[in-house]
């Protein structure tokens, strides 16, 4: 999703930052390196860093923002749950989409992977070509409800 | 446990909470109190409570760094109104959800704790777990429990339900119709269907999802506005790193 946005606004990004890595580059999203501080102390529940991060983000960006990302990060300790409780594979589309992604950021090294088949020839196939469609679509959508707004 | 609408007042937060997660939070505390479709209101609040437990709990935490989650035999931390069984699934959910396997569900189906029991279950502990984990985020105390509402389950089991994915059974993608027609729209996702056994389970979720993260219909857009102080790319930074960091394939 990180990256699929960044590609639709045109935005750089780096997504080794979703792995942790201190030295990538902010690339064009505001407060990166803070939000990320916090999402990572938050997630490891380690209490002193958590408040040095909480700290940093609220100096550098602001409460409005603090309680966004606290918001955003508290529903991901929801959905790594339901997923893994239920046992659910990710969606054979959603598969095709991100498949560079996770090749890029290794997610096959999460025991959860086993819940999703290994990609077969049309999933491949379709992984050529669903990027470039989705953001053809969601451009078109985004498009459509800018002109139902003005 | 108390029994009051002042819940979530936020009054001691350094910071303004936006009314959205506020409502959403006071809503779901209301929910949470009441008799669901397969546990009474005192049952669901216990289970908020393990959930609490389950962070606290030594027997979780040797767990966590057995080789085998289910040959190590223990005592939980507890309370004292839920089975030992159910005290045990509430407390895999929060402290050893990936190792959660399809046997084991099926082993406690045999022994009287139903799919449909397991799944309203995740629903709260994941629900009263996010709200509980963004006070945390902020340096908050944790709201107490709401007080139990006297009333018995409606045992409401959706029509079209089919074990074709994951562990338990789900209403088909195509299935969402009727009294389920709110669920999702013609196109849907395995993490919609996922608890959708109990139909309240995704709506409690959805809602408080809806304010956590963003709605259904702000999840299409990317790159204009989205009711946040953050953008989409900032959204995503902090859903992928809190992701990655708990191993969350999906």
């Amino acid at each position: 999703m990180l990256s699929l946005s960044a590609e639709l606004s045109e935005a750089t990004v780096n997504l080794q930052m979703i792995n942790g890595d201190d030295d990538a580059t902010e690339g064009d999203v505001a407060h990166a390196k803070v939000l990320m501080h916090f999402a990572e102390s938050f997630a490891r529940r380690d209490d002193a860093a958590l408040h040095e991060a909480r700290a940093a983000l609220l100096a550098e960006a602001g409460p409005e923002i603090l309680v966004d990302a606290a918001g955003v990060a508290a529903n991901f300790q929801r959905m790594v749950r339901i997923a893994d409780s239920t046992g659910i594979p990710l969606d054979e589309r959603n598969v095709a989409l991100s498949a560079d992604v996770r090749k890029e950021l290794d997610l096959e090294r999460f025991p959860s992977a086993m819940n999703t088949p290994k990609a077969n020839l049309k999933v491949k196939l379709l992984s050529l070509i669903a990027r470039p469609m989705a953001k053809i679509i969601i451009k078109k959508m985004e498009a459509q409800r800018n002109k139902l707004e003005q | 446990m108390e029994s009051s609408t002042t819940f979530f007042d936020y009054n001691d937060s350094p910071y303004s909470i936006r009314a959205g997660l506020v409502n959403a939070h006071k809503d779901y505390w209301q929910t949470l109190a009441k008799a669901g479709s397969w546990f009474n209101g005192a049952q669901r609040v216990a289970i908020a409570e393990e959930v609490r437990n389950a962070l606290q709990c030594p027997f979780c935490a040797q767990r966590k760094t057995a080789l085998s989650p289910y040959a190590l035999q223990g005592e939980h931390l507890k309370g004292n109104v839920l089975s030992d069984d159910v005290v045990d699934a509430v407390h895999r959910v929060v402290t050893d959800q990936s190792r959660i396997t399809k046997s084991y569900i099926e082993g406690n189906v045999q022994k009287g704790f139903s799919e449909e029991q397991y799944v309203e279950l995740v629903g709260i502990a994941v629900n009263v777990l996010s709200i509980d984990e963004f006070h945390r985020a902020l340096g908050l105390q944790s709201e107490p429990l709401p007080q139990p509402v006297a009333g018995e389950p409606d045992h409401y089991r959706p029509a079209h339900t089919e074990h074709d994915t994951g562990y338990v059974a789900m209403i088909s993608p195509d299935g969402a119709v009727g009294p389920e027609s709110d669920l999702w729209p013609e196109q849907t996702a395995n993490v919609l269907r996922a608890l959708s056994l109990v139909p309240d389970a995704v709506r409690s979720w959805m809602k408080i999802s809806n304010e956590h993260y963003l709605s259904m219909e702000a999840m299409g857009n990317f790159t204009g506005p989205n009711g946040r102080s953050i953008n989409r790319m900032q959204i995503e930074l902090v859903a992928g790193r809190v992701s990655s960091i708990n191993e969350c394939f999906y």
